[in-house]
């Protein structure tokens, strides 16, 4: 087995201009890694809208990508808010993006559900006033 | 796989302004000449712009056997027509060049780019709203880049053939020949499409040469006098209007029941941050995408003879009509259903190849890379011959290039080098004498 492959990036909370930078690289270094083309496009997916979270919710965190052989992890972790109900976060239309994140295009009330979508086992953990960690896993052969 | 830029290796100085430029990062410094990696390079000709010596240059067809063949015929980019200030009208132009015994396809470049409005419009109707936006094709860099930077995105791409090819084949339909036909392209783009095809069969277009090549070898004519009388059939134009931004998409829009939603951009980095923001599914709610690498449009095309600010305003000044009367609409209903327009395979991707096939052994080379780039200087000078720190670390684990390429790193190795020859000549054999020293 080789070493898996840490990728680690401080985002930073309400920059819109610098967000999806670090999805884009996890993409990139999926296709270096000679990942087929459909499972990167569904970890594009997930590392960008949990990206997007941590800008427009959270205040800023860390996203973080561990590439194994067989599969691939993708945590965020904040200090933000934190959601104080879950299943109403995980509702399709459901927002509470400010109206500025808003007029950039985003908070559709998609990103969640777009992630779990796309993930193959989703978990969040979330406590009002500490923060949320989400975990998303993709396998590379199903 | 041909292309369309040539390198001149006695002009190339093996300075590093191309290899920066290049969005695709294609360009290399091998033994101070460029290299230009193939399966990368998609025609753009920004490299081309960056060249202060001239060193590279559009590869296109002999314009001379072409010309003095009798009766040659010519498919005219919409981009000609913007290229004369005295030549105002297409028609005068038209009529300058049948003096020169060229006969120019006018009629079917008219019909072909209604179609390909009419499809594009018919794509979008017919496309669920999860498939918008649909992205044009017209820009043959635009579908190279795609295929090489976003190949998720190719299933956006509307598999029409660009207007200039179907205008050719509905020549040979009508006229069943087999005659050579020319393509006076703007870019290099447009010459390697006639070249090396999308749809893998051959371009019913024989040959191609520069806008530029043509409108100078017109001026060397001096002037030819054209009867200033009303024009001999009215036209519509509205293809003309390709050559800049947004013409394919007013034409679209002229072709379809509803108000689109449409985005138009040109040059390279409007185009890249285009393809990213769809990538990342952030332009939700737009219909159609029009991309042009080329700044304001195709007039901004490296193979041009004139300023593409001047084309630019030349455009808009032809007169054109937008609306569509019934007999056009229904003429392209018609050719619409003679299945002349699809593109018959699916789009490839283009993609790098991975660091290698086993993903154990890519995930070690890719860790060595890291390792690798941390070590350099991250100002991606050029130096080495590679666009980037990156793209160097990336050579190195692939076999091609030494850490030492990196002048900063040469530079460090020849310091350490030196300090070890100053330690080892301080120690000395028994045999003598120590410098000052007592016997």
């Amino acid at each position: 087995m080789a070493a898996p492959v840490c990728l680690e990036y401080r985002i930073e909370g309400n920059n819109f201009m610098t967000a999806g930078t670090a999805s884009n690289n996890i993409k990139n270094t999926l296709k270096m890694l000679g990942i087929q083309s459909e499972v990167c496009r569904r970890a594009a997916v997930i590392a960008y809208e949990a990206e997007i979270n941590l800008v427009i919710h959270a205040n800023g965190g860390i996203l973080k990508a561990v590439i194994s052989e067989d599969r691939l992890e993708i945590t965020a972790k904040d200090e933000g808010p934190g959601i104080p109900d879950i299943e109403q976060a995980m509702t399709e239309g459901y927002t509470t993006a400010s109206n500025q994140a808003r007029e950039m295009g985003f908070g559709a009330g998609m990103g969640l559900p777009n992630i779990k979508r796309n993930s193959d086992l989703f978990e969040i953990e979330s406590t009002p006033g500490e923060g949320t960690m989400l975990k998303s896993t993709v396998f590379f052969n199903k | 796989m041909e292309h369309s830029i040539k390198v001149s290796k006695d002009a190339c100085q093996g300075c590093v302004n191309c290899i920066r430029v290049c969005p695709t990062e294609a360009i290399r410094v091998v033994d101070g000449e460029i290299d230009i990696i193939e399966e990368l390079c998609i025609d753009c000709g920004e490299c081309l712009r960056s060249c202060c010596r001239s060193a590279l240059g559009i590869y296109e067809d002999d314009w001379n056997r072409t010309k003095e063949s009798s009766r040659a015929m010519i498919v005219p980019d919409p981009v000609f027509f913007s290229q004369f200030s005295h030549y105002g009208r297409p028609d005068d132009l038209e009529e300058v060049l049948s003096s020169l015994d060229l006969k120019t396809l006018i009629d079917e470049a008219e019909d072909a780019f209604d179609l390909s409005a009419y499809a594009v419009a018919q794509l979008i109707n017919r496309s669920s709203k999860t498939a918008l936006p649909v992205i044009s094709v017209y820009c043959p860099s635009v579908l190279r880049l795609i295929q090489t930077k976003f190949p998720e995105l190719l299933s956006r791409v509307v598999p029409v053939l660009s207007p200039l090819e179907i205008a050719a084949t509905l020549w040979r339909m009508r006229t069943n020949s087999d005659a050579p036909l020319t393509l006076l392209a703007p870019c290099p783009a447009k010459i390697t499409m006639v070249r090396e095809p999308f749809d893998k069969t051959a371009s019913p277009l024989t040959s191609a040469v520069t806008v530029r090549k043509v409108a100078r070898s017109i001026m060397a004519e001096g002037d030819i006098n054209v009867e200033k009388g009303p024009a001999p059939k009215k036209r519509n134009n509205r293809w003309i209007q390709w050559a800049r931004r947004g013409g394919e998409s007013r034409h679209v829009q002229a072709f379809s029941d509803r108000k689109l939603t449409i985005l138009a951009v040109s040059g390279m980095r409007n185009t890249l941050d285009t393809l990213q923001e769809l990538e990342l599914g952030r332009l939700r709610g737009v219909d159609f995408i029009e991309c042009r690498v080329c700044d304001t449009g195709c007039v901004g095309g490296v193979g041009t003879a004139d300023s593409r600010f001047l084309a630019n305003l030349r455009m808009g000044s032809i007169e054109t009509d937008w609306n569509i009367s019934p007999k056009e609409l229904s003429r392209a209903e018609e050719l619409f259903t003679m299945g002349i327009w699809p593109v018959k395979n699916e789009y490839q991707p283009r993609p790098r190849l991975p660091l290698s096939d086993n993903l154990a052994d890519a995930m070690v080379k890719l860790q060595q890379m890291k390792e690798i780039y941390n070590g350099l200087p991250h100002i991606d000078c050029g130096s080495c011959g590679r666009p980037s720190c990156q793209a160097m670390a990336e050579e190195i684990v692939r076999g091609h290039g030494s850490v030492t390429d990196c002048i900063f790193k040469l530079r460090e190795g020849i310091s350490a080098l030196a300090n070890q020859i100053v330690k080892l000549s301080e120690s000395q054999p028994h045999t003598l004498k120590r410098k000052g020293g007592k016997c």
